[in-house]
C-alpha cells in the first residue's frame, strides 16, 4: 500500500544479481579471469590454461600451495565484485586432497555454484 | 660488473624478510619488465642473519629488506596492544636495525628498505592515532627515524610501502593469505611493490629518461592552434578541462625543476605553435623552458631522431607523449627504444598520468642535475656562436674552455659514480659501481681517478669527465674514461689524454694504454681514440702511447689543477696550456 502521490519503492530495491553465480558460464568467465591475472606472476612453464580439464592442485597440478592461495583469493575478490556478496573458498580445508574442490576448473566451478545455491535469499 | 655480462645475464636480487616473500620474487622474476632480473630468497624469518651473513651476498647485485615493524622492533607490539611505550626503547631498536642494515649495504651495489605498515583496518587509538602515544603517530616517527638513520647510507634507499597499500586498498592486506602461507599481503601489493623495486634498480643503474617530449594540440592545449587561432585554445580560464591542461604543464614544470629536460613534437606551421607558446597569457610552459623543438610537418619519429640528436642524449633516453594514439603508436613502432607510455584520452588525467611515470627516478641529486636545463640553454647559445666563425677549430678557441681537474674527494663522489653509472656513449670501459666499489678500487695506492670540470663562456658544465689510472711497474691502464655527452666534441676528450699522458710521463712510465669494450652505445668513444693519435692493436681493441713522446694539447683550452684544502681554499694551478707538449710539463701533485 503506497501513499497516494508517492512512488512505490519496490522497483527501486534490487535484489543482488544471482543471475551469474547460477549460471555456469558466469562462475567459469569469473574463474577465467582469476587465471589470467595469476598467469602474470607465474613463469611460462606453470602458467595454467583456460579449460574446464585444467588440473590446479594435486598430482599432475602446476600450483603450488602459495599460488594456490593466491588464486583463491584473486577468485574470491572478484566473485565479489561480480555477484555482490563474499564467497567463502575455503571453508573446506582447500590443501586437502580429499575434498578435491580445486582439483581442476570444473570441480571449483561446481564448488562455487553449490555455495552460492547453499546461501539463503535475502527478503525485503 | 661487465656491462656485456649485465646485458645478456640479468641482475640479480636478494630478497630479505620475515615473511613469505615468494609472491613478490615471481612478479620480479617473471614480470617482463626491464631490467630483467633473477632472484634469489634468504631463509623465512631470519633477517638479522641474512644481513648480517649473507651467504648469497657475492652473488647478488641489489638486497630488498621487507620487514614487519613488529618483528624488527620488539617493543612495538606493545604499542599495537594498547600499551604505553618508550619512543626512546624504539629508536634504540631501530638503530639496532638501521647498523645491520649498514653492514649489509657493504655487500650489494644498493639495498632497498621497505618502510613499515600496518594494515589499514587496523583503526588503532582512532581519532587519538595521531596524538602522542597514537599508534598512527608512532609509526609516522619510526619510519622517520629510520630514514633519518640511513640518510647518509649513499646506496640504501627507502621505498614506500604505504604507498602500495594505499593503491591497493582495504585488500592489500590479506587475512586469509597470511593464514595460509604467511604472506600478508594481496597479490596486487607485490605487483606494484615489484613495479618500484625495478624502477628503483634503473634509477641506480643510471637508466632513469632525461627527457620528455611533448605533442602541442590537445596534449600540451585543447584544440588545433593552427585552425582555432591561440586566443581560442583550452588552456587555464574558468574551465574545467583548461585547468587540468594548465595542471599538466604544471606537472612538466616540476620535471624540468628536477633536471629533466623538456622538449617538443609537433605537426603544426611553426610560427603559429610558437606565437601560442609566447602570447598565451596562461601559458605555464614558455618557449624558454624547452631545450629543443621540432614544429613542421615532417614524421615524428624522424622528427624525434633528430631533435635528441641534437640534445647529445641517446633515444633511449626519451619518453614521447602524444594525444593521438596514431601518432603514438608511429613513434613505438619507429623508435622502440623511446618509451611512449599509453596516454588517457581524458584530459582530466594527463597530470596524475603523468606523475606517475617511475621512469623519471633518480638515484642522485646533485647540482647538475637541477641546472641541466640550464646547461643545454647555454649549449644552445654556444652552438649558435659556431654558425658565426669560419671553422670549427676557430669556433673552439673562441669557446675559451677552461677544464679543473681535481682527485676524487668527498664533495664530488657522488656526482663522480653518478656520470660513471649513466654515461653511455663516451665511456671506454662503461664500468658500472657503487660508492662503495669505487672506494675499495682506489684503496691500492697504483690506482688514481680524477674529475674534469668544464666551464667556458657560456656557462659551467660542471663535473663532466673522469679519468682513471692502474699503475702497473712501468705502464698505466686507462680504466675509465668517461665524459658527459654535454662536453663532448669540444676537444676535452684530447685535454684529458694530454694531462693522463703529462701525469704517467712525469712519473717516468713507458707506456700509457687504453683498452676500449664495446658496447652499443659507446660507438663515438672508439671513433674518437681511432682519431685520438694512439697506435692501436685490433686484436685487443687497445690503444697505446709512448710515453717518450710528445702529445699535443688542444688548442683554446686551459688546463688547471685543483687541489683540496677545502671548498674555501681550493688552489687552482695552471697545469697546461694551448700549444703545450704535455710529456714536457711537470706534474705537480
Amino acid at each position: 500500500m503506497t501513499m497516494e502521490g508517492t512512488k512505490s519503492l519496490e522497483p527501486l530495491i534490487k535484489e543482488p544479481s544471482t543471475n551469474r553465480a547460477n549460471d555456469l558460464d558466469g562462475v567459469l568467465q569469473v574463474i577465467y579471469e582469476s587465471v589470467a591475472d595469476l598467469n602474470m606472476q607465474l613463469p611460462a612453464e606453470q602458467q595454467i590454461g583456460k579449460s574446464l580439464s585444467t588440473i590446479l592442485f594435486g598430482g599432475g597440478g602446476k600450483l603450488d600451495s602459495l599460488a594456490l592461495a593466491n588464486f583463491i583469493v584473486i577468485t574470491e575478490q572478484k566473485l565479489e565484485e561480480s555477484y555482490g556478496f563474499r564467497i567463502d573458498l575455503t571453508e573446506d580445508d582447500p590443501f586437502s586432497p580429499t575434498t578435491g574442490h580445486f582439483r581442476n576448473i570444473e570441480s571449483l566451478a561446481t564448488y562455487i555454484l553449490e555455495l552460492t545455491a547453499k546461501r539463503p535469499s535475502r527478503g525485503l | 660488473m661487465n656491462p656485456a655480462e649485465t646485458e645478456s645475464t640479468g641482475l640479480k636480487l636478494h630478497l630479505i624478510s620475515d615473511f613469505n616473500l615468494e609472491t613478490l620474487g615471481h612478479y620480479l622474476a617473471n614480470g617482463g619488465t626491464s631490467p630483467q632480473v633473477s632472484v634469489s630468497v634468504a631463509p623465512f624469518g631470519q633477517v638479522f642473519p641474512a644481513l648480517l651473513q649473507p651467504a648469497h651476498a657475492q652473488a647478488s647485485d641489489f638486497a630488498l629488506v621487507w620487514t614487519s615493524a613488529e618483528k624488527i622492533v620488539p617493543t612495538f607490539p606493545n604499542a599495537l596492544n594498547g600499551v604505553a611505550v618508550s619512543e626512546d626503547r624504539i629508536f634504540a631498536e631501530i638503530h639496532q636495525f638501521a647498523d645491520c642494515l649498514r653492514e649489509a649495504q657493504k655487500n650489494f651495489r644498493a639495498v632497498f628498505v621497505v618502510s613499515w605498515t600496518i594494515p589499514l583496518h587496523q583503526r588503532g587509538n582512532g581519532i587519538l592515532s595521531l596524538k602522542r602515544q597514537g599508534l598512527r603517530r608512532l609509526l609516522l616517527k619510526m619510519n622517520l627515524k629510520l630514514a633519518e638513520e640511513l640518510e647518509n647510507c649513499a646506496s640504501i634507499y627507502l621505498l614506500d610501502g604505504q604507498r602500495w597499500m594505499e593503491m591497493v586498498g582495504k585488500t592489500s592486506y590479506s587475512p586469509k593469505l597470511w593464514y595460509l602461507t604467511k604472506t600478508p599481503f594481496h597479490a596486487e601489493v607485490f605487483r606494484r611493490a615489484a613495479a618500484d623495486v625495478k624502477a628503483a634498480m634503473s634509477a641506480v643503474l643510471g637508466a632513469s629518461k632525461k627527457l620528455v617530449i611533448v605533442d602541442l594540440d590537445n596534449t600540451l592545449w585543447g584544440g588545433v592552434v593552427g585552425d582555432l587561432g591561440w586566443q581560442n585554445l583550452r588552456l587555464g580560464g574558468h574551465d574545467y578541462l583548461g585547468e587540468a591542461y594548465l595542471d599538466f604543464h604544471r606537472a612538466l614544470k616540476g620535471l624540468r625543476n628536477r633536471g629533466i629536460l623538456l622538449a617538443i613534437v609537433s605537426k603544426n606551421e611553426e610560427n603559429i605553435a610558437l606565437e601560442a607558446l609566447a602570447r598565451h597569457p596562461e601559458m605555464v610552459l614558455r618557449l624558454d623552458d624547452f631545450a629543443a623543438y621540432r614544429i613542421n610537418w615532417n614524421d615524428k619519429a624522424a622528427n624525434i631522431v633528430e631533435l635528441v640528436a641534437e640534445l647529445n642524449l641517446g633515444l633511449q633516453s626519451a619518453v614521447f607523449i602524444d594525444d593521438n594514439p596514431v601518432e603514438r603508436a608511429r613513434v613505438r613502432e619507429a623508435l622502440p627504444e623511446v618509451c611512449v607510455p599509453e596516454w588517457p584520452d581524458d584530459k582530466t588525467l594527463f597530470a596524475s598520468q603523468l606523475l606517475e611515470l617511475d621512469c623519471f627516478d633518480s638515484a642522485y641529486a646533485t647540482l647538475e642535475d637541477v641546472s641541466r636545463h640550464d646547461m643545454y640553454a647555454a649549449d644552445k647559445r654556444r652552438q649558435l656562436s659556431g654558425k658565426e666563425v669560419s671553422s670549427a677549430e676557430e669556433w673552439l678557441r673562441s669557446l675559451d674552455t677552461e677544464v679543473t681537474v681535481e682527485e676524487l674527494g668527498d664533495a664530488d663522489r657522488v656526482r663522480v659514480v653518478q656520470l660513471m653509472n649513466k654515461t653511455n656513449q663516451m665511456n671506454l670501459s662503461t664500468r658500472r659501481v657503487s660508492e662503495q666499489e669505487l672506494q675499495a678500487w682506489l684503496q691500492p695506492g697504483n690506482r688514481k681517478l680524477w674529475a674534469f670540470r668544464v666551464k667556458d663562456k657560456f656557462g659551467d658544465s660542471g663535473l663532466t669527465g673522469i679519468l682513471s689510472l692502474d699503475l702497473e711497474s712501468d705502464i698505466a691502464y686507462i680504466t675509465d674514461f668517461v665524459l658527459s655527452c654535454r662536453v663532448m666534441g669540444r676537444n676535452v676528450e684530447k685535454a684529458i689524454v694530454a694531462f693522463a699522458v703529462q701525469y704517467c710521463a712525469g712519473l717516468g712510465l713507458k707506456e700509457l694504454r687504453a683498452s676500449y669494450l664495446p658496447t652499443s652505445k659507446n660507438k663515438p668513444c672508439l671513433k674518437f681514440w681511432m682519431s685520438s693519435g694512439f697506435l692501436f692493436d685490433e686484436t685487443g681493441n687497445r690503444f697505446t702511447w709512448l710515453l717518450n713522446e710528445p702529445y699535443p694539447f688542444p688548442d683554446g683550452i686551459k688546463i688547471h689543477h685543483s687541489h683540496h684544502k677545502g671548498a674555501s681554499q681550493q688552489a687552482s694551478t695552471p697545469v697546461l696550456r694551448a700549444g703545450q707538449d704535455a710529456s714536457l710539463a711537470v706534474f705537480s701533485d
